[in-house]
């Protein structure tokens, strides 16, 4: 059965170019103009993905979000504009996936998709590990292994990694990090994150200054880099 | 301890806060001389050139040379500041020029005679108050000055020579000074120099000098010249000390009281009490304590006690106005609150007339200052004592109302007692005298009341007394009873007059605080600036008299808001004495030490944020001062008024940032619906190019076509759009340019329907043009932009009916309507589809446009002379009509008028 992507999104422009797009990629598509449309056929039709766009017209695309992670577990990927970085921040930290910024190439597009799906899949999720750049991370054996060297890290910088690890090639939000290794109280203290970050790449990175495999997405959170974002 | 010692040398940081803050003043270097002719002119200009000659920007301001030859060579090749002349009744004065000097603004400057009176009209009335200017604006400067004119010793001096000392300078001008330098000849050296010609002396000052400058004259003068520059130089060592932080008993730490009453001492205890503060080497404070006397509440005390508050701040005081039910018991609590180590005041002269049985305020304080150590001042004189003779002047001025009042109570008096007397037998009818007393004193005061008990007597011993109808009085005993009775009929007078005085003094005040009351209840209630200002303007005019002015700061420059009653535009003088107010925050004009001259006086309007503005009124009287009573008012409504006006103010800043809000909201909105309308198409282009490029050999030929042609849309969509903003920039910048053609409307028309159907090609566009339509004036491409605009609103909300375009004429106008079966145009916002960025909400909720299409075409319209407006429903309880109306012209009666 082919993977069923769901584009919510009112534009008509952006929805002539994505459905021929998806369908040559080998997707079935699906598509909504509304948000109540939207959650009717994320109910009905079980789609593997969602494509959804946050400014609707009958409600706000953040709403759509809440009431679809009621019931529905599929990633989510998120179309904003690059001003909008608040917004995009509260989709993340709703359970989106990770967003894309109009306008945005196919490519790009595709790849994002490509990895949401992946993490979604089940069979993966249970035993994580990561294999980039000569960096090898165990998580299953709490191993991190840099240049064929084990490395030490600290309990919190392991944990600061995993959380990376599980979300590998999707955006992790500032809030969600802090949340999953230093506890909800402290979800708002980006200066520790900041802190660990540094310590992190001074260690697996292979030149700490111009980081590669810890991206920084200015204002909303970290993402870890993986061999199919290709840039 | 050893800790304690530490801190203890710190460096004093009030001395250091001094020293601080004196930077930026410029530095004051004062030649003090013992008199005329010791040189100091001469040394004050060698130093000047010796400056010069170190490179150091040196001008001479002003200097005396009185014709000396050694002097004037000293002025050569010094650069002199031209002097200002003014024409003061027919004479010309020549000035030191201010105004130059500061704008010519040298390093050091140089200006003589400290002391000298300015000609009436300059700025100020003294020299040493340009000296001070000139100090606040940075300026170094050199001046010279002769102990006979310091302030606390004029008297003194006066006294010792029997010179009168008119010009004077306060001392803390000298106390301030960086730098005073003693220039010092003996007397006997100085009077061979005034014998050999030396010593400038005017001719008509000549022979009072001669006197002058005796041995024992110069001596005595050279002694306080000595003394107080030694002085200085202590202070100075303390001072040092003090910064230095050594250890040392320096600190005198002294604070002494002088308290001085209403009467004619005043000023002289003031000026005993500075000099002895200086000799110790105290600080000061003069107090007035006012009592219940009458003389606190009459003009002529008010303005001792002013003067005497004025001379205190001159000669570096603190002042304060201390009053209450127990003048004595407020002193005691005033001077142990502010650790009071002695009181000073006058030694009692004598009981006051009319209170034998009382204490006086001298005794009782004497009495019961146990803790505070008092000194006596015999500040009395040889001369008659002014201040009773005051008093007793003002009660010998004839008040005839009052006298007249006096004959016929007295009259009456009589003529009820030989009524009475008819019928009883009584035994003393001076009681009824007694009743005509006490009510004219009651009614018209003292001197009245005396007038009536003086009457009474002799009325009395001429009716009643036998025998009858004469003055002369036949037993001895009737005598004893005559003289008893004046004495009695003059102290119930007196008494009752002194309770009418102070309920008169009560119910000014109770006048006071009614208007003070109304005019804050007025002035609070005035909403905008402009009541506000005229309520103040007119409520101080009510209180004050004369002109009323405010003036408030309108870029940069201070502009007339308020004037009542209404007059013409001030005088330069008084503007500038206003500007003066504004800047230095300081009173100027009557009455003050700027500008006395004018008419007015002008106060800052100062409130805790600064300074709102200026007031200026012209006082009821210009010859007296403003009393104790309407001083306060004054300043209570002068404050009232500031804050009236700035409250006002910040009312105004609040509805100015709530605007910036609007405007601000207006801006994000406008940036979100830019930014999209830009970003969807430009996303929908990248989005097709790249599926085209990555995905376009996996696709059906159709949706490559599709895509292709969505591009196309797009772009169209984008230059559009571009072309909108353009246009309304354009149009607001004022840029369009509108031609004013003959236009045949029906072609304008048809051109507009054929570029629709070219972009929008499944539209159906039905057009009912009438027959011979008359020309408008316009410009055509702009007509058809307008026209497009609205068919292409009609698309977009219009839906699938299509839109049917129809054109009359109207009375004296040519109609040009557009009309679409759409759901419509909401009532509420059929005037805001013509507002930037207005759109209208679609049934589905969805919004489309730019928001600029109608704005455009109503700024395109009007630009032409026409009209437009919308109208909904339009047919069938739906869709939308825009109409567009342009005044019909006639060709023919055009061309031939």
């Amino acid at each position: 059965m082919k993977t069923r992507v769901l584009v919510v999104d009112d534009e008509a422009p952006i929805q002539r170019f994505l459905r021929p797009a998806l369908l040559a990629s080998g997707y079935d598509v699906l598509s909504a103009e509304t948000g109540a449309e939207a959650l009717r056929l994320i109910a009905t039709a079980a789609p593997d993905v969602i494509v959804l766009d946050l400014g609707l017209p009958d409600m706000d695309g953040k709403d759509v979000l809440r009431e679809a992670r009621k019931f529905c577990a599929s990633p989510v990927i998120v179309l904003s504009a690059r001003d909008r970085e608040a917004e995009k921040i509260a989709a993340l930290d709703l359970g989106a996936d990770d967003y894309v910024e109009k306008p945005f190439a196919i490519g790009e597009f595709l790849a994002r998709l490509r990895t949401a799906l992946r993490h979604a899949a089940p069979d993966r999720a249970a035993a994580p590990r990561y294999e980039a750049e000569g960096l090898l991370v165990d998580l299953e054996r709490r191993r991190v292994v840099k240049d064929g060297q084990t490395l030490k890290l600290t309990p919190k910088e392991f944990d600061l990694l995993t959380v990376l690890v599980r979300h590998a090639g999707r955006v992790v939000t500032h809030r969600q990090i802090l949340a999953a290794v230093w506890g909800p109280a402290h979800a708002d203290d980006t200066q520790y994150l900041r802190v660990f970050v540094g310590q992190l790449r001074g260690k697996i990175e292979a030149n700490p200054e111009t980081p590669r495999l810890i991206v920084t997405e200015p204002g909303i959170g970290y993402r870890l880099w993986t061999p199919d974002d290709g840039v | 301890m050893a800790t304690e010692r530490e801190l203890d040398r710190r460096p004093d940081p009030d001395a250091l806060l001094a020293m601080a803050g004196r930077e930026g003043r410029g530095k004051l270097k004062v030649f003090l001389g013992a008199a005329p002719g010791v040189g100091k002119t001469f040394a004050m200009l060698s130093g000047a050139r010796r400056l010069k000659a170190e490179g150091i920007d040196v001008v001479v301001g002003l200097a005396e040379t009185h014709g000396r030859s050694e002097t004037a060579a000293l002025l050569e090749g010094l650069e002199q500041i031209p002097r200002k002349k003014i024409d003061y009744r027919g004479r010309t004065l020549e000035e030191f020029d201010i105004d130059a000097a500061l704008k010519r603004k040298p390093a050091l400057i140089v200006v003589d005679e400290l002391a000298h009176t300015n000609a009436p009209e300059s700025r100020h009335p003294k020299r040493w108050q340009d000296v001070e200017e000139l100090l606040d604006a940075g300026l170094d400067v050199w001046t010279a000055l002769n102990i006979q004119h310091l302030e606390s010793l004029a008297e003194v001096v006066s006294r010792v020579t029997g010179i009168l000392v008119r010009e004077t300078v306060p001392d803390t001008i000298l106390k301030r000074a960086d730098d005073v330098i003693l220039v010092d000849i003996t007397p006997d050296e100085l009077i061979q120099r005034l014998n050999e010609g030396k010593v400038y002396l005017p001719e008509t000052a000549r022979r009072a000098t001669q006197n002058f400058f005796t041995p024992r004259n110069l001596t005595a003068l050279r002694e306080l010249a000595l003394r107080r520059t030694a002085d200085r130089v202590d202070d100075q060592m303390v001072e040092h000390l003090r910064q230095a932080a050594i250890e040392g008993p320096w600190d005198t730490s002294d604070h002494l009281l002088v308290c001085f009453g209403c009467d004619g001492q005043a000023e002289r205890v003031v000026g005993a009490g500075g000099r002895l503060a200086t000799r110790l080497n105290a600080s000061w404070v003069a107090a007035h304590v006012a009592t219940a006397q009458a003389g606190d509440n009459d003009p002529a005390g008010v303005k001792m006690v002013d003067d005497a508050f004025r001379l205190a701040e001159r000669l570096g005081a603190e002042t304060v106005r201390l009053s209450g039910a127990d003048p004595v018991e407020e002193l005691l609590r005033y001077a142990r609150r502010e650790n009071i180590t002695q009181i000073v005041f006058a030694r009692p002269r004598r009981r006051r007339f009319g209170a034998p049985f009382k204490t006086t305020f001298a005794e009782e304080l004497l009495r019961r200052a146990r803790d505070i150590p008092i000194q006596l001042l015999d500040a009395s004189d040889d001369d008659a004592d002014p201040g009773p003779r005051l008093n007793w002047a003002r009660l010998f001025r004839p008040r005839w109302v009052g006298l007249a009042a006096a004959v016929v109570a007295v009259a009456a008096a009589s003529g009820i007692g030989e009524v009475l007397s008819l019928w009883l037998r009584l035994p003393n009818l001076s009681m009824i005298y007694l009743l005509a007393v006490l009510a004219c004193a009651a009614r018209f005061g003292l001197q009245s009341a005396i007038a009536a008990s003086f009457l009474s007597f002799g009325a009395y011993n001429f009716f009643f007394i036998p025998p009858l109808f004469t003055f002369t009085v036949a037993e001895p005993q009737e005598w004893l009873s005559l003289l008893a009775f004046l004495v009695v009929a003059i102290l119930t007078g007196s008494l009752a007059a002194r309770v009418r005085d102070q309920a008169e003094a009560v119910r000014q005040r109770a006048d006071a605080a009614e208007l003070l009351y109304d005019f804050s209840r007025k002035i609070s209630g005035a909403a905008k600036l402009d009541d506000a200002l005229w309520a103040a303007a007119a409520q101080l005019q009510k209180a004050q008299g004369g002109h009323v002015v405010l003036l408030l700061p309108e870029e940069g420059e201070l502009r007339l808001a308020s004037v009542w009653p209404p007059m013409e535009e001030l005088s330069a003088g008084e503007m500038s004495a206003a500007r003066w107010a504004f800047s230095k925050r300081e009173p100027a004009g009557w009455r003050t030490d700027t500008l006395p001259n004018l008419s007015f006086q002008f106060r800052p309007l100062t409130t805790p944020r600064g300074v709102v503005g200026v007031c200026g009124f012209q006082p009821k009287s210009a010859l007296d001062p403003i009393s104790s009573e309407d001083e306060r008012a004054l300043t209570a409504m002068i404050e009232q008024t500031a804050i009236a006006i700035d409250r006002s103010l910040l009312v105004g800043e609040a509805v100015r940032s709530a605007a910036l809000e609007e405007n601000e909201k207006l801006r994000t909105t406008l940036l979100s619906s830019l930014s999209h309308d830009l970003r969807t198409p430009l996303s929908s282009i990248t989005g097709a190019v790249t599926t085209l490029r990555q995905l376009g050999d996996r696709m059906p030929p159709a949706a490559r076509n599709d895509l292709l042609a969505s591009i196309e849309e797009e772009a169209g969509r984008l230059s559009r759009f571009v072309a909108n903003l353009l246009d309304m920039s354009r149009l607001e910048s004022g840029a369009v340019k509108v031609r004013r053609d003959f236009l045949d409307v029906a072609e304008v028309i048809r051109t507009a329907v054929e570029r629709c159907k070219k972009v929008f090609p499944d539209m159906r566009i039905e057009t009912s043009l009438a027959p011979k339509l008359p020309f408008i004036r316009g410009d055509s491409g702009l007509l058809e932009q307008v026209l497009f605009n609205l068919l292409d609103n009609a698309h977009k909300y219009g839906g699938e009916t299509g839109a049917v375009v129809h054109a009359r004429q109207q009375g004296p106008d040519v109609m040009i309507s557009v009309t679409d079966e759409g759901p419509g145009i909401k009532p509420a916002d059929l005037q805001r589809i013509f507002e930037k960025f207005y759109r209208g909400g679609r049934a589905d909720g969805r919004k489309a446009g730019t928001g600029l299409g109608l704005s455009i075409c109503k700024g395109l319209v009007e630009a032409m002379g026409g009209k437009i407006e919308a109208q909904s429903p339009a047919v069938r309880r739906r869709g939308a009509r825009l109409l567009l109306r342009f005044p019909a012209v006639e060709v023919e009666k055009e061309r031939n008028p």
